[in-house]
């Protein structure tokens, strides 16, 4: 069971995720009644996550800020049918990757027309990151996700963005079965795992 | 019941992620300013605004100076079409040349961040309308149903000038 820790009592991490949810819950109500600031609370909590589904996808910086906003438009005509946090980040995540599959494809076509595009071609994951980490172990880490095959790093990227409370929500937005992406983002973690403990940079 | 991806992870795992979070928040942040556009885009939106998603996104070449940049953008709703033509002009301000297709008398919208004023034109039958001495910086279409009509305003996202 490498990767599931079988949970004891409300640890500190936990007792913060739910709050954060109440929260969110609490926002949502607000926004379904159109108040705007409650709207804006909802889009900074989410917008981190968002940004880094379709930067996952592949997407250059341009376009994958304007897939983000593309999916909040969307979302306003659906909030009245939105009745959980867990609902919301499930929604919006499968709505950025949908409209950022549509993006790619479209950037495709014009590249393969010769059109010349004014966007830059999807700029890959953050190459040589190491120079921008200043902090050691930050190196390390990166060092090692590098190393990671691509659909473990692309899930860890969200997961490591995604709150806690809504992992099961997002398993489905990421169309895989509930009971899949545990023992999977387990997986990867054990994964990257070994590599830190193998690292003697990281265990000293 | 709870399914393994509702179990806690580890704190080592918990650790892990969260040190992931901060390097990709390093290396891959969103822009400064995402969170202002899309809460000024989904300012005017709503349950009856039609998006009009952005389709195409050209550098048409410069103008007579080097430093005059043209490009077209095209947004896509199901009921219109939106193509726009930005052009700098001498004056550090902006001309935007716009066409609906189909065609209508509508009232179009261009929205920019408080202070400035909404600015309205009406199209021309063939869909053409056209505003001048714009600034740059965010902005966002709307193009209106006629009055008593019950048809969705479509809405842009909000776009760079």
């Amino acid at each position: 069971m490498i990767g599931v820790a079988v949970g004891g009592g409300k640890t500190g991490t936990d007792q913060a995720a739910s709050d954060r949810a109440a929260r969110l819950g609490a926002c949502l109500l607000r926004a379904r009644d159109g108040e705007t600031a409650a709207l804006n609370e909802i889009i900074s909590e989410l917008n981190p996550l968002l940004w880094h589904v379709a930067r996952g996808e592949g997407l250059g910086a341009e376009e994958a800020a304007d897939v983000v906003q593309t999916s909040w438009l969307e979302l306003l005509r659906r909030l009245h049918e939105i009745r959980s946090p867990q609902a919301l980040t499930s929604w919006l995540v499968t709505a950025t990757r949908r409209e950022a599959w549509r993006v790619r494809e479209l950037s495709r076509r014009q590249a393969a027309d010769g059109t010349a595009r004014l966007e830059s071609a999807p700029d890959p994951d953050p190459g040589p990151g190491e120079l921008l980490l200043a902090d050691e172990r930050d190196q390390i880490l990166w060092r090692h996700v590098q190393r990671l095959p691509e659909r473990c790093r692309q899930l860890l990227r969200i997961v490591a963005h995604v709150p806690r409370p809504d992992y099961a929500a997002v398993a489905s937005a990421m169309a895989m079965p509930v009971g899949s992406i545990g023992p999977t983002r387990g997986r990867c973690l054990a994964k990257l795992r070994e590599m830190l403990q193998a690292d003697p940079g990281w265990s000293a | 019941m709870t399914s393994p991806a509702d179990l806690p992870l580890s704190d080592e795992d918990q650790a892990v992620l969260d040190r992931l979070a901060e390097v990709y928040a390093r290396l891959d942040p969103a822009p400064a300013d995402l969170n202002a556009r899309v809460s000024f885009a989904v300012a005017l939106a709503g349950v009856d605004a039609e998006v009009a998603r952005l389709s195409e996104q050209l550098a048409v070449g410069s103008g007579a100076r080097s430093s005059e940049r043209t490009r077209t953008i095209t947004f896509d709703a199901d009921s219109r079409t939106v193509m726009i033509t930005i052009a700098d002009q001498a004056d550090g301000l902006v001309r935007l040349d716009g066409w609906l297709a189909p065609g209508a008398e509508l009232r179009v919208e261009l929205r920019m961040p408080e202070p400035a004023q909404p600015r309205n034109v009406i199209a021309d039958a063939a869909g053409r309308f056209a505003f001048d001495g714009v600034p740059h910086g965010i902005a966002q279409l709307l193009v209106h149903p006629p009055a008593g009509d019950a048809a969705p305003r479509v809405v842009t996202p909000a776009f760079s000038l």
